[in-house]
Formats: C-alpha cells, structure tokens, sequence
C-alpha cells in the first residue's frame, strides 16, 4: 500500500546543501503568560528538507510555525528574542506579506482562510496581490492545476469542495507564488486515510523535485514520519530537542505505533516505514502465531435499530436505505471517506436529521421524539466541535450547570472531570483549555446525565497521543463495565483499531462492510493500520495484540 | 432561470438607490412596494452560498426592529392628539420633563405615525441587506482599488464572517438542543452567543492571517486575473437607479 510506497531511508536527505531557515537563539513569550513558549532554539533547516514539528497539543507548534514567516509575533503579538532568517531575510525586519513570494502557509482549517468564491481565484487571489502579469499568473496557475491535480476542479466554488480537495487547494494557492518553503499545520487531521496520503505524497514529490523546504506540524505520526528528515520536538514550557526521527522516537513519549512496537518487542532499533520494520520483524512474524480472539458482542440485546434509513439534503442522497441494528455494549465505529455520510448517520441516531424516510429506535423510542430529559439519559452526543456544547466563563461553572441540568449533587461533574483527565483547573475558562482538556469537559458534561448511548463525531481531530490513549480508556470503560453503547465516527484507524468491536464503512451513503473491527480494517489496505501493515499476514491490530502473542507463547 | 451575473458593485448601487429614494419619499406603502421588489430580486438571483441565505435573517431582524420601535414609540414620547384606540397607565414624570409622557392615551395617529417610520427604517435594513445577499463578498473585495486595503480586509471580513456565523447559530443550536438545553428564548441567547463569538473572532483572525500571509496590500499596485468587467448592463442599472433618486 502507499505507506511504504516512499519511505526509504536511502532517499532521506543527509544534511548540507544551502541554508534556507535559520534559527538563531530564538525565545518566544506570548503575553500575560508565565510560561516562554520556545526558549533558546537555534536550528538550521536546508533547502529540499522536510522537518516535522512534533508535541502535545497547546505546546507551541503552531507558533512555530507562524514564526517562519513572521506571524507570529507581527499579527499575534508576543516577545520575540533572537533572530530568525529565510534564505537570508530577516523576518524581523518586514511584514508577513512581504515573504508572501518565499513562503507559503497553510493553516490548521484552510477552508478559513479562502478569500475566493472558486478553486481558480482562489489560487490567482496571492499572485494578484503580488501585482504579477497577467500572463505570468494564467501561466502558473495552469501548473500549479497541474500539479495538485485539481484542473478538473477549476471552476467549482470552494464551498462545495470535500476536505481533502480543500487542503490540495490550500496548498495549492500556497504553491503559486512559487515559494521556497512550504509550512503547513496539521495538514492530514480532518482528512481520511486516503486523501491523507494524496496530500502527502505530493509534498513528497515537491520536496523531491522542486527542492522545496517543508516543515508540518501534525499530531497522526503515523501518517508523516515515513516521509520527515528531521524532527523538531517541543515539549511545552520552552523546551526543544531537534533530531533525526530514529534518535527523536528512541524516547519520546510522543510515537507512532510502528515505533511502539519496535519497543514492545524489544528491537534495538527503530524502523520509521512499515517497509523498514517488516525487515526487522520478519524473524517474529515466523516464530509467532496469532491467537484469534472472539470479537462477537457479548450482548444481544438489540439498542439501536435502523430501519430504511434515508436522508437527502437539496436532491442529493446523503444516506441511502440504511439498515442495521447496534446492540448493548458494543463500540461502533463508522468509517468511510470525508462526505461518506458519516455525520448524516450519526445525526439519525441522534435523532436531529430530517428523514426522507425511514426510522431510527434508540432504547424503544423513536429518536425524533426525544426530548429534554428523556433525551440527556438515552443519548450523549460529542459533537465534532466539543465547544459547541460549552458557553460558561469557567470549568467551575460549566459542571455546575450541568449539574443542575440533570438534577445530580453539586460537583459530580466536576469530579468525574477530574478522574477523566486530572489536572484541570476548575476556574481556567474553557477557550483556554487544550482541545483534549475541552473535550474531556464535553465528555464529561455529556456523561452526567448518564445516558445509555453515547455519539461521538471525529473526536480525535487535534489530539495528541496521551489525549487519544485517555479517550480510548474511557470509551472502553463506559461500554464494558456500565454495558451501554458508543458510536463513534473517525478516520483515525489507529483509534479504531484499539477501540471499536465493530466497523461499519460507508461509501455514498451506503453501508459497504460491516462487521467486527479485525475484518474490516484488515481486508482494507488503505484503512489498515500500522501494525497491521508490519505484521500482515498475522491478524494483529495493535501493539496490544502483538504482546498478547508473545505472552501465549511463554 | 439563468441567473444575471452583474458587477458586484451594480447590486450595491441600485440598493443604495432605492434606499434613498424610500427615505426621500418617506412613504411606507412606497416603502413596502420597494422591499417586495427586492424581496423578489433576491430570492430569484441569490446563489445558495451563506452569503445568499443571510437575507432571511435580516427579513427576521427587520420584523423585530419594527415592532420594537413600535411599542417604544407608542408608548414613550411626545403625545399626538386624535381617537383614542385605547389607554395606558400613565407613569408620573417629574416637573422638569414637560412634554414626555410614558403611558397614557394611545391614539391611532400616534401609532400610524410610529409604524410608518419604522416601516421606513426596516425597508433601508432589507434593502442594503439585499445587497449583501446578492453579491459574493468576494466578488466585491477583487473590484475595490487596493489603496482602500485596510477597508477591504475589514468588509471581506464583516461580509464572509457574518452569514458563516448564520450556518454556525444553527450547529450550535444542533449541539445545545442534543446537551437537552431549551434552544429558543432570551435565555437560551447567552448558550448560543457565546461559543458563536468565539468561532466568529477565531475565524476572523484565521481570514486575516491568511491574507496577511499571501501578501494582501503589500503592493501598491494590484493586478487582475481574469478581470470582473463593467459591461453595458450595468450602466443600465446604474443609470436607471440614479434616474430614481433624481426623481424621487
């Protein structure tokens, strides 16, 4: 599959070459706050270099990255110490738009940053600012159609456009000015596998061709390390180690499962491609056999039932005669590509969606005559915003209400915040809270009410690890010791594999596979995940998987 | 129906016209007549962007407009001798505030008088809002001379932000009605308000970033792909609502 299509090491960039981003002790202190940001960061990045920014969420990579071109601190405000060069400009002496020629940047949602109506302005919208001839642009943005594949994709309006033709389009409209570094935050967090790695693999081949410095920041690692030179690991609180990725992922607490599982079988060495660790591994897959474990729902009592199911929003079908039953205790993760009709089935569930026909019977009503109370116990729902829910000053007040709301002792919210991710302060306001702080809030606020089912949309955009690893304990926890159900819509393979007893994926609305996890994802190649991929042909998901074998083998 | 595709600019000449003309004609019917037209105009030319759906919301906050000056202007205020439709408690003023009445009597001229002018203001609300609705934000920043660049940013930012805020009010909403909040009401303001200034200045300073970044105002000078041009059809507009505010 794509996974190990590029990743070698004999193509990995070995230093040299002419200096394009210089770091010269940098320190960055935002203000009103205690903590610097990066302290004393001194790095060289050369031309043709891909460099991953790494680190928990809230620790700086965005800043990072906006220092480059000098966003930071010219549109964010900050004290910025130390001197910061692009192919020998220092940003401290011009604007941002003044490096808009040599550096391109995409942000964390590029759809917000779209000036244009459609694909085509959007990209002429910089080199217009540039004042550049009219000829000069008709020609660069026939190229750069081109390059990014978008040409059949010119004249449509980028509203209707999915995630991942977004993210080409973003960059895209970065590439036009023809710059020499690309920076690009969390490019592949609200895409699918598949579009992920479109969108990497181009970058690949613009650092490969057009000796292009990229630096992304990116929380799925499992998605870049293959492709990164060199990584730039923050720690939060100003701390910075720069490295080659074997010695980053060595120790970090930061790492993909291909690096976990270098770890969990003791390998003296670390494979950053699934090509790599394939070779480490081979004696291991040999000499070990897995146990198939029974994933059957250990339930059969039917909970959700989905009868007919269809929906269509201005003519165009969204979900098409669904049919399907979730039962007691089951985790359900629903899987397909961005525009699949993920959201629209989660919202049946839920009840919120407008029905061309058909029903959804949640716990023996119909989802749509659910109201008030009724509703908080039967159905939680996360959605893709957790903020959404929020609109208290404080963490303090947000349980507070929920705690009135569902009528339960005064700070049981609280404290169910608190065994769900310890240390959080309870008067911090909830805009200042990490994303997986806020989406613990959610989670929890969503939880006090106790309901029977619990909805949660792509949950895991902008978490890190440790966050997912906290998420992942207590969805498990909530479906296997109090027997209710989840439903959960991602493109995280990875969570899903740990995660869910079941996969549902759904393609143009309609249910294509369904059935427990281990099947799914393993006859998918594109949706498989890591370890699989390691240790195909052995049916193992995930690290866990591989140390269970090993301990039925002693 | 094949959509006109006018200068962006055309649209805000001939809504700026027509306001004018309503308020030099100072007459509601007239007033009225005006925003059917528009009303008209923009449900069959608007394109189904958000920017497109934001004339709803203004035909709502137009209404409410109109009956809260209403009810203001019945009640507080100056009194207007005529047949007395029906009567208020009066509330006692002191002596130094001759001529101001809250309460009393409620003739039918006073409350004519005070329809008619909020008629009046909520018709120069929709009509510029059609505006709005009926050219693409964008459009409109790629025909204004790059030297007003602090202003461009500012209008794409007001004009694009606002109707997206539209599309986020109802996902908030979603969200909040599945927390089992009541989503309707004053008090359910505050629920929704809140997270929705919060995304609305995030996103706003994203947009502006992003311009930034791309170098927006950086030359004096600007270039045009593809430029929007001024095409007969839009003299003829132009001149047609000019024509209106001479002669009104």
């Amino acid at each position: 599959m794509g996974g190990n299509r590029f990743g070698s090491c004999a193509l990995r960039y070995r230093g040299g070459g002419r200096v394009m981003i210089k770091f010269a002790n940098v320190s960055l202190i935002y203000p009103n706050s205690t903590t610097t940001v990066i302290e004393d960061l001194t790095l060289e990045i050369a031309e043709g270099e891909l460099v991953l920014v790494i680190g928990p969420t809230g620790s700086g990579k965005s800043s990072l990255l906006r220092l480059i071109n000098g966003l930071v601190p010219h549109h964010t405000g900050g004290i910025l110490a130390g001197d910061i060069w692009v192919n020998g400009i220092s940003t401290a002496t011009v604007k941002p738009g003044a490096l808009a020629h040599l550096i391109g940047i995409v942000g964390q949602n590029p759809a917000n940053g779209f000036v244009a109506d459609t694909v085509e302005e959007e990209l002429a919208f910089g080199m217009e600012a540039l004042n550049l001839p009219n000829d000069v642009m008709r020609k660069r943005v026939e190229e750069t159609l081109d390059l990014l594949s978008l040409a059949p994709l010119r004249n449509r309006a980028l509203a209707t456009l999915s995630g991942g033709e977004q993210q080409r389009v973003a960059i895209a409209s970065a590439l036009v000015a023809h710059p020499k570094v690309l920076v690009l935050d969390e490019p592949t967090s609200a895409l699918d596998p598949i579009a992920a790695e479109e969108v990497l693999s181009i970058l690949h081949r613009l650092v490969h061709d057009l000796s292009l410095t990229v630096i992304i920041a990116e929380h799925k690692l499992e998605r870049v390390i293959q492709f990164a030179d060199r990584i730039v690991q923050i720690n939060g609180a100003g701390n910075t180690i720069v490295g080659t990725p074997e010695q980053i992922l060595m120790n970090s607490p930061i790492a993909p499962p291909i690096v976990e599982l270098a770890r969990a079988l003791g390998l003296n060495q670390i494979g950053t491609s699934v090509r790599e660790m394939r070779r480490l591994t081979s004696q291991f897959r040999e000499t070990h056999a897995a146990e198939i474990v029974e994933t059957k729902p250990t339930s059969h009592n039917t909970f959700i039932e989905i009868k007919n199911l269809t929906i269509s929003y201005g003519g165009k079908t969204a979900i098409s005669n669904v049919n399907t039953d979730i039962y007691e205790n089951e985790i359900v993760a629903i899987m397909g590509r961005n525009g699949a009709g993920k959201s629209s089935l989660l919202k049946a569930i839920a009840g919120i969606s407008h029905n061309d026909s058909g029903s959804v019977i949640v716990n023996g009503h119909d989802s749509q005559k659910l109201f008030n109370k009724l509703r908080r116990q039967n159905i939680g729902f996360v959605p893709q915003e957790p903020s959404d829910l929020l609109y208290a000053q404080s963490v303090n007040d947000e349980c507070k209400q929920a705690d009135t709301d569902n009528e339960i002792a005064l700070g049981t919210t609280l404290k169910l915040l608190q065994q769900l991710v310890p240390g959080v302060s309870a008067t911090t306001h909830p805009r200042d809270l990490s994303e997986g702080q806020r989406l613990g809030l959610a989670l929890s606020v969503v939880l006090s009410s106790n309901p029977s089912l619990l909805i949660l949309d792509e949950p895991t955009r902008g978490l890190d690890y440790q966050a997912k690893r906290i998420l992942t304990r207590i969805l498990i926890e909530f479906a296997r010791t109090y027997n209710k159900s989840v439903v959960i819509a991602t493109h995280d393979v990875e969570l899903v594999a740990e995660l869910a007893t079941r996969t549902i994926f759904i393609a143009d609305g309609d249910i294509v596979a369904d059935g427990p996890t281990i099947d799914v994802l393993l006859s998918s190649p594109a949706f498989a995940p890591q370890v699989s991929k390691v240790m195909s042909p052995q049916p193992w998901l995930t690290v866990a998987d591989v140390v269970r074998a090993i301990e039925g083998q002693q | 129906m094949k959509k006109l595709t006018f200068h962006p600019l055309t649209w805000w000449i001939f809504s700026l016209a027509t306001a004018f003309s309503v308020a030099r004609v100072n007459s509601p019917t007239f007033a009225i007549a005006m925003v059917g037209v528009l009303s008209v105009i923009v449900f069959l030319q608007r394109e189904s962007a958000p920017w497109g759906r934001s004339f709803n919301w203004s035909l709502k906050i137009a209404l409410w407009i109109l009956v809260v000056r209403a009810l203001i202007g019945v009640l507080i205020g100056v009194p207007i001798p005529g047949t007395v439709l029906f009567r208020t408690p009066i509330l006692p003023l002191p002596h130094w505030m001759p001529g101001i009445r809250i309460g009393g009597d409620v003739t039918r001229e006073r409350l004519v008088s005070s329809l008619s002018e909020g008629v009046i203001i909520c018709a120069i609300i929709v009509i510029l809002s059609a505006a709005a609705s009926l050219t693409s934000p964008h459009r409109l920043l790629r025909v204004l001379p790059v030297y007003l660049y602090e202003f461009g940013v500012s209008v794409v930012i007001a004009t694009s932000v606002l109707p997206q805020i539209v599309s986020a009010v109802s996902r908030i909403r979603t969200a909040q009605q599945l927390r089992g909040q009541k989503t309707r009401g004053l008090k359910s303001f505050k629920r929704i308000a809140i997270p929705l200034l919060e995304e609305s200045l995030a996103r706003s300073l994203d947009l502006a970033a992003s311009m930034d970044a791309r170098g927006y105002g950086i030359s004096k000078k600007r270039s045009r792909y593809r430029p929007i041009k001024w095409a007969g059809i839009d003299s003829v507009v132009a001149l047609c609502a000019i024509a209106v505010v001479v002669a009104s």
